[in-house]
C-alpha cells in the first residue's frame, strides 16, 4: 500500500515535460545545456528532496554554477512536493473518514433492521405470551377447583358409603319381609291397595339407593379412593365387556361398530379403564338414541401407547357445552338423570395413564371422543 | 519504518509523531529542532497549511546520516493537528510510526485534554494494529515557564508506575528540554533496530546512534 509519505520518484513529483520545462528555463537564464541524470555522474550534483537523492543535475558547461541551478531545483521541488504531500494526507484522511462514514451506516442500517423486525413480531409475541398466561391461568384454577371438588368428593363418598350400604340392603330385605308379612295376613284382612302401594314405594327407594351408590362409586372412582393394585389390562378385552354392558343397557337397540385393534398390553388400573371406557360409551349411545351410529376404533401409537376413539354421529353438542364437559357436577340431562362426572372421571384415569381425552363436537354431525393411554408407570 | 538494501548497503527511514493535546507546542518543539539539531544531514523544515497558526495537515523535519560503509539513515519528525476535529488526519500522518513524542501541557487547565488526547493517541494505535505498550514514547510535559504550571513532583508522580517515567519537562518556546526528549526517544528507538544490526555491521551504537542524530548548537 502507497503511504502519503512515501519517498515519491523524480517523475512522480515532477513529470517529463515539466523537467523540460525547468531544464529549458535555466538553459535561457545560463545560455548552456543542462540535463537530469537517473544514476550518479561525474560533475553532476544529487538533487535532493527530503534528503533522498532524486536525480543529477550537470550542465556541459563546466564553468556554470551547477550548486546554484541544484538549489533552484531542490527549491522547486519542496514546493512540489509539499502539495502533493498536503493532497495525500488529505485523501487518506477523507478516504479513513469516509469508510468509517459507511461503516457507521451499515451498523445503523443493521440496528434499524433489527427494530422494525423486533416492532413488526411484537404483537405478535405479546399475543402468545398473553395466550399462554390465560391458558396457564386456567390450568391453575381447574387444578385448584379439581383438588377442592375431590376432597369433598372423598369426604362425601365415604360418609354416605356406609349408610347408603344398609340403607340399600335394608331395602332389599324389607321388601322380602313385606312378601312374608302379606302371605300371613288373612285374606280378608288385606288391605291391596296399601300393601301395593308399600311394595311400590319399597321398590322406589331401592331403585334411588341403587342410584345413590352409583354416584358414591363414581365419586370413589374419580377421587381415587380405592388405590387398586394396577396390572397389565387387555384394553380390548376391556372394551369388548363394556360394549356388551351398554348393549345390555340399551336393549341391543344401538348400532356399535368396533373396529379392534390387536393393541399391545397396557399397565394401568383395569376397573377405572373400565369406568372410564363406559362414561363416554354411555354418553355415546344416548346421543344416537333416536337413530345414529357409534364406532369405535383401537389402535397402537407409534412410539408406545394406544389410542381409543369412540366416534357418535348423534346431535352434537355446541361450543359453549363442549367447553364444559369434563367440570365436575356439569351435565346437560335432567336433574337425577345424570351425575355430571362421567367425563371428568373419564379424564382422571387418561390422565393417571400418563395420556389425555379430547373431545371434538359439531352440532348436527356427531361427537368424536379421543382417548390416549400411555399406562401407569411401574 | 522502511528499510532498503542497495547495492552499496542499507537505506532505513524511521518516522518519528509528535503528538498531543491542541496547543501544546508540538510545531514549537520541531521549529526547536530544526534550529538546534546539527546532524550530519538536515532537510528543510516543512510546515503545511495552518489556519490561524494552528497546524491542519502536519509539519515535517527530515534530518539523517550517510556513512561510508553504505548506511543511509534518515529521521523524518512529524507532527499532528492537535485539534479534536482532524482525527482522520492525526490517524493517517500516524500510519506506520516507529516512536511517538507526547507533548502535553503543563497548564492546569488542560489536564483533562492531555488525558482526552492520550486516550486518542493509544485508540489511533490500535486501529492502526500497533500498541501504545510497544512502540518507542516519550512523554514530555512543556510550557514550564507558565506560573501556574503543574508541579513536576506531582506529574512524575502520577506517571511513576507507567512505562513512560520519568517525564522530561520542557519549555518549548524557550528551547528548554527539547534537544533533551528527542535524545530520549532516540534512545529508545535505537532499541526497536536490532534486526539491522547497525553495531556490528556498520559501527554505530547506541551512543553513537543517539549523538549523531541529536547533536546540537
Amino acid at each position: 500500500m502507497q503511504d502519503f509519505d512515501d519517498d515519491p520518484l523524480f517523475s512522480e513529483l515532477l513529470k517529463e515535460p515539466r523537467q523540460h520545462q525547468l531544464l529549458g528555463l535555466l538553459g535561457e537564464l545560463s545560455g548552456a545545456t543542462w540535463r537530469f541524470h537517473a544514476e550518479p555522474k561525474f560533475s553532476a550534483q544529487a538533487v535532493q528532496y527530503q534528503l533522498n537523492d532524486l536525480a543529477w543535475l550537470d550542465c556541459e558547461d563546466p564553468s556554470q554554477n551547477t550548486d546554484a541551478a541544484r538549489r533552484l531545483v531542490e527549491f522547486v521541488l519542496s514546493y512540489v512536493g509539499k502539495y502533493r504531500l498536503a493532497a495525500s494526507v488529505h485523501l487518506d484522511a477523507t478516504e479513513a473518514g469516509y469508510a468509517e462514514l459507511q461503516r457507521q451506516h451499515e451498523a445503523l442500517k443493521l440496528s434499524e433492521q433489527r427494530y422494525r423486525d423486533l416492532s413488526g413480531s411484537l404483537q405478535l409475541r405479546v399475543d402468545e405470551q398473553v395466550a399462554t398466561i390465560k391458558k396457564t391461568q386456567q390450568q391453575l384454577y381447574d387444578s385448584a377447583r379439581l383438588r377442592s371438588v375431590g376432597q369433598l368428593a372423598a369426604g362425601v363418598a365415604h360418609e354416605i358409603n356406609n349408610p347408603i350400604g344398609f340403607i340399600s340392603s335394608n331395602l332389599t330385605v324389607a321388601q322380602e319381609y313385606l312378601g312374608e308379612l302379606v302371605e300371613k295376613l288373612p285374606a280378608d284382612q288385606r288391605d291391596d291397595f296399601l300393601i301395593g302401594d308399600f311394595a311400590h314405594l319399597l321398590q322406589e327407594s331401592s331403585v334411588g339407593a341403587s342410584r345413590v351408590a352409583a354416584i358414591v362409586a363414581d365419586l370413589k372412582t374419580f377421587s381415587n379412593i380405592n388405590q387398586e393394585p394396577y396390572q397389565n389390562c387387555n384394553i380390548d378385552a376391556l372394551l369388548a365387556t363394556v360394549i356388551r354392558l351398554i348393549q345390555a343397557e340399551f336393549d341391543s337397540s344401538v348400532a356399535i361398530d368396533w373396529v379392534q385393534g390387536d393393541v399391545q398390553l397396557l399397565l394401568g388400573y383395569p376397573a377405572h379403564l373400565s369406568q372410564a371406557f363406559f362414561n363416554v360409551l354411555v354418553n355415546a349411545a344416548q346421543a344416537v338414541n333416536d337413530g345414529g351410529k357409534v364406532t369405535v376404533r383401537s389402535r397402537s401409537l407409534e412410539g408406545g401407547g394406544i389410542e381409543v376413539i369412540i366416534y357418535d354421529s348423534g346431535p352434537g353438542m355446541s361450543p359453549e357445552i363442549v367447553e364444559r364437559v369434563f367440570e365436575p357436577f356439569f351435565t346437560t340431562r335432567d336433574v337425577g338423570a345424570g351425575s355430571g362426572l362421567g367425563l371428568t372421571v373419564a379424564r382422571d384415569v387418561a390422565l393417571a395413564h400418563r395420556g389425555n381425552i379430547q373431545l371434538e363436537s359439531v352440532v348436527g354431525e356427531g361427537t368424536r371422543v379421543r382417548l390416549v393411554l400411555r399406562g401407569v408407570t411401574a | 519504518m522502511q528499510s532498503e538494501t542497495t547495492p552499496g548497503g542499507l537505506r532505513l527511514t524511521l518516522k518519528v509523531v509528535f503528538y498531543g493535546p491542541a496547543l501544546s507546542g508540538k510545531t514549537t518543539n520541531l521549529t526547536q529542532l530544526h534550529d538546534r539539531l546539527r546532524p550530519q544531514r538536515k532537510g528543510e523544515l516543512m510546515i503545511l497549511e495552518t489556519q490561524n497558526d494552528r497546524t491542519l495537515f502536519f509539519d515535517m523535519l527530515p534530518i539523517g546520516l550517510r556513512q561510508a560503509n553504505g548506511l543511509d539513515l534518515r529521521l523524518k519528525l512529524f507532527t499532528v493537528p492537535g485539534q479534536v476535529q482532524h482525527d482522520s488526519t492525526r490517524k493517517a500522518v500516524m500510519s506506520r510510526a516507529d516512536g511517538v513524542v507526547f507533548v502535553a501541557d503543563s497548564d492546569p487547565l488542560q489536564q483533562d485534554n492531555n488525558a482526552a488526547a492520550f486516550d486518542n493517541l493509544a485508540g489511533n494505535l490500535q486501529k492502526l494494529g500497533m500498541s501504545i505498550e510497544n512502540l518507542p514514547l516519550v512523554v514530555q510535559f512543556n510550557k514550564r515557564d507558565l506560573p501556574a504550571a503543574v508541579p513536576e513532583a506531582e506529574l512524575q508522580c502520577v506517571w511513576r508506575d507507567t512505562p513512560w517515567s520519568p517525564l522530561v519537562m520542557a519549555s518549548a518556546l524557550h528551547g528548554e528540554g527539547v534537544v533533551e526528549t528527542f535524545e530520549r526517544l532516540l534512545e529508545r528507538l535505537y532499541g526497536g533496530l536490532d534486526e539491522f544490526a547497525l553495531a556490528t555491521k556498520y559501527g554505530l551504537d547506541k551512543a553513537g546512534f543517539v549523538e549523531q542524530l541529536s547533536r546540537s548548537n
